[in-house]
């Protein structure tokens, strides 16, 4: 019978077992690698990077686990506030601000006929739309959850997922017609 | 215009997996190295000092006269006093058994939490 995620994380925690912790990694990495390319525009490189500092803070701060959330709730929550440190030095280093960096990924100045497939249609909705869509619709978070892992509020949560879905469906159905 | 459940299967269905591709290996290589320290040290620290404590108090007691004492006047006490010392002994230790499980074991610190 395969071992729960928090028989792993007592594994670590009381006899500092790197193979429990691996299997940790090995369960959790393709979802959190998932985010964090949707976080970073596909950026693969970044993403990784990203997602390897994920992991090791997740291992030097196991002890904060307390369980009270799903453990990849958790790591949403490591993975997100890694892109958010990364996205403010990017910031401070180049001087975007943050209506920049929405614009960056608006459907209105992106041509949609060169996007195809949902995954495209998804890269293209502003970052916090598009992070409260990919934990929530992809993930399976509750809005809940995805409050407690962005730090915002849960009604910001339930707008931000309800434009991004609006606007998922209008960039569809405008594809379907061209 | 699709509806809201289709687009959520459709996002998840759309949604890849990532092939591991040496990545795990990789965050374990950078993992600080796993402390050496052996297993049964503390354990045989603390029992040498409760020897330790065990013969002082033994000495310094005239012998160990105090247990042979200690016996006697137990022997005095009235049965039901005898069973409520036990008891509560016993109740004690339980409780901090419990509270040390709670707060070691994540997932009895998921019962805990169960609102019956």
């Amino acid at each position: 019978m395969p071992l729960s995620d928090a028989e792993f994380v007592a594994r670590v925690l009381v006899d500092d077992d790197h193979h429990a912790f691996a299997e940790l990694v090995r369960n959790h990495q393709s979802t959190v690698r998932g985010l964090l390319r949707q976080l970073t525009g596909s950026d693969v490189a970044l993403a990784d990077d990203l997602a390897q500092e994920t992991f090791l803070r997740a291992y030097k701060n196991l002890r904060s686990f307390r369980g009270e959330a799903r453990f990849s709730t958790w790591l949403y929550r490591i993975a997100y506030n890694c892109f958010r440190e990364h996205a403010r030095k990017r910031r401070e280093l180049v001087g975007i601000d943050e209506e920049q960096l929405a614009r960056e990924h608006d459907p209105q100045i992106v041509d949609p006929a060169l996007r195809q497939d949902l995954m495209h249609a998804l890269s293209l909705l502003p970052v916090h739309e598009r992070t409260a869509i990919v934990l929530c619709c992809q993930n399976g978070l509750s809005h809940d959850e995805a409050a407690r892992v962005l730090d915002i509020p849960l009604g910001t949560v339930k707008t931000n997922v309800l434009r991004g879905r609006e606007k998922l469906k209008r960039t569809l159905a405008a594809w379907a017609e061209g | 215009m699709i509806d809201d459940e289709t687009l959520d299967r459709q996002l998840r269905d759309a949604a890849p997996y990532i092939d591991d591709n040496g990545f795990t290996a990789r965050v374990m290589a950078q993992l600080p190295a796993r402390q050496r320290e052996p297993k049964y040290l503390r354990a045989a620290i603390l029992l040498g000092l409760t020897i330790l404590g065990s013969a002082i108090a033994y000495f310094v007691s005239g012998r160990g006269r105090f247990v042979a004492n200690g016996v006697v006047e137990l022997s005095n006490f009235p049965l039901w006093l005898l069973f409520v010392f036990f008891f509560g002994c016993g109740l004690v230790v339980g409780a901090f058994a419990v509270i040390f499980a709670i707060r070691r074991t994540p997932e009895v610190r998921d019962l805990a939490r169960f609102r019956f």
